[in-house]
């Protein structure tokens, strides 16, 4: 068994003119997902993301950032134990709100201190 | 039949679990097969020797010593066995673990077409859901409509998770060569995995209602015992087995008359099935040693719950202790929620309330609906009526599971 973060990503954008009320029907399904995970013992934990966002550069401190027009931020994580990556990557494809098109996740394992 | 043979009978029948058990405790060294193997043979050599000496004082007694004496003769032969053969390799019996070194495993093939299937189904690179999919397909002989069925899911979507799954089952060695138990290992986790959601998936729905729902259960019952009878089960997979003996045994008492889903607190205790509680506690018994798994864990519990006459006599503090294991296993936000329901059994509503509301903080967590049916329950059992409307309204609003709903308006209803 390995940890995975599964990065979830929307159209912040999109996700603000959506509204409160849409965004907590998905919160519901996110749990439900949640919910299963931890049945088959995969689940380790995950929050969403508020869409305040600052960015910080060198120079200066952007309030809204230049990306507020890209079309995904990150808006939330969840955390996973898995077997493998491929694996890490299937469960993240079953998630509900993946397979109609809400959001994509990205899959990575969490480094583990090797030793140098 | 003469009076040796019927003596032996009903001491095979009275002991034979119990002097298994005794043989595992007795010594780490010796596993569940090479016991079960013991223990057979010394009713054998009690049937001989009786029949010409005529039966001993205590026969039982005899039983235990012969046994013990058996068992301790064959730890010498297979350490001798493994130092002959391995060159002096390692203490691996001695450490009562299976490694893909052990010349004595590898030489056992599993004989069980089933068995060897379901290792394949279990396939590392697949989602636990698809692979209780394919075993569904595959080993259970499910059609692809009644998976849906029973998992929610559409046909199409059963159909999509079979093709990609199938080019996985197609690229399986294991199912291509003469399966050896090395190959077999270090899959056993992942088949404990696949067994323990198939049995929820009949078990944590309407009993009754869908004959096929009972099946799954037996289904996963039978596929775990035959695991934990072959070479490569381990403890953790006698964890596995008494987990669900227990959840087996209370299944007739989960719902009422007209149907309706009842807690712990209201069933009738005088119908949980006492044979498989105490096939569950001998199972449990195996599987102790084996180091904290989480099968191990959630038995244990389930087991307090078996052996407490009333639900106010349950042990709670060593439930209490039991899910903080669990928990250092398994930390998540769930687990906590079944934590602090203990713990507010247990006593301490303080901490129990304490631990829910940071619950209820969380986004996730906030918005499942076992948490504010928790929450409802304890304000109600507090006199708090008005709290525990609103959790419980709320409960209603958050799920669609008909048997919930009909159990919290019930809740409602009780408390007006």
């Amino acid at each position: 068994m390995q940890k995975f973060m599964l990065i979830v990503r929307e159209d912040l954008a999109q996700l603000k003119r959506d509204g409160e009320a849409e965004r907590f029907r998905r919160m519901r399904i996110m749990t439900a997902w949640a919910e299963s995970l931890q049945e088959s013992v995969n689940f380790l934990g995950g929050e969403p993301l508020e869409i305040t966002r600052r960015w910080v550069t060198r120079d200066q401190v952007l309030s809204d950032g230049p990306f507020i027009e890209s079309k995904e931020g990150i808006s939330g994580y969840i955390m996973i134990n898995a077997e493998n990556i491929e694996q890490a990557a299937a469960i993240a494809q079953g998630c509900p709100l993946v397979q109609q098109g809400f959001l994509i996740m990205e899959v990575s394992p969490i480094l583990l201190n090797n030793g140098c | 039949m003469d009076i040796v043979e019927m003596e032996v009978d009903k001491l095979y029948r009275d002991q034979f679990g119990k002097m298994l058990s005794s043989l595992l405790r007795f010594s780490d060294d010796i596993d569940l097969e090479a016991a079960e193997d013991v223990v057979q043979d010394t009713f054998s050599a009690a049937l001989v020797a009786w029949k010409m000496d005529g039966l001993p004082d205590n026969p039982a007694a005899w039983l235990y010593k012969v046994s013990r004496n058996r068992a301790l003769n064959k730890i010498k032969e297979a350490k001798k066995f493994v130092r002959k053969n391995a060159g002096g390799g390692g203490d691996w019996i001695g450490e009562g673990n299976v490694g893909p070194e052990d010349p004595v495993v590898q030489s056992m093939p599993l004989d069980d077409e089933q068995l060897v299937l379901l290792f394949a189904c279990a396939h590392p690179d697949l989602a636990p859901k698809v692979q209780v999919v394919i075993t569904l397909k595959y080993v259970v002989n499910l059609k692809v409509e009644a998976i849906a069925r029973i998992l929610g899911l559409t046909i199409d979507g059963i159909d999509k998770m079979l093709s990609r799954a199938r080019q996985k089952i197609r690229d399986e060695r294991i199912l291509f060569h003469e399966p050896s138990a090395a190959a077999l290992i270090p899959r056993v986790h992942s088949v404990h995995k696949v067994l323990y959601l198939i049995f929820n998936e009949g078990y944590k729905s309407s009993w009754g209602k869908e004959l096929i729902r009972e099946e799954l259960c037996e289904e996963a019952l039978i596929m775990t015992r035959a695991l934990s009878r072959s070479v490569v089960g381990d403890r953790e997979t006698h964890a596995l087995y008494a987990l669900m003996l227990f959840n087996a045994a209370r299944i007739k008492a989960r719902f009422g008359r007209d149907g309706e889903l009842l807690d712990l607190e209201e069933q009738d205790r005088t119908l949980w099935d006492q044979d498989l509680i105490r096939l569950a506690m001998v199972n449990l018994e195996f599987a102790h040693g084996g180091g904290a798994s989480t099968y191990y864990c959630e038995a244990a519990i389930a087991g307090l719950h078996c052996a407490a006459e009333t639900f106010w006599a349950t042990n709670w503090n060593a439930i209490i202790r039991i899910y903080k294991q669990l928990i250092g296993l398994q930390a998540n936000p769930f687990v906590e929620l079944n934590y602090a329901v203990a713990i507010y059994y247990s006593g301490d509503r303080e901490q129990a309330l304490g631990i829910l509301h940071e619950l209820e903080k969380q986004a996730f967590l906030g918005r499942y609906y076992l948490l504010h049916a928790s929450l409802g329950r304890i304000y109600a059992a507090e006199g708090n009526k008005e709290r525990a409307k609103e959790y419980l309204e709320t409960t209603l609003r958050l799920t669609n599971a008909p048997d919930e709903i009909a159990f919290v308006q019930r809740l409602i209803k009780k408390m007006e």
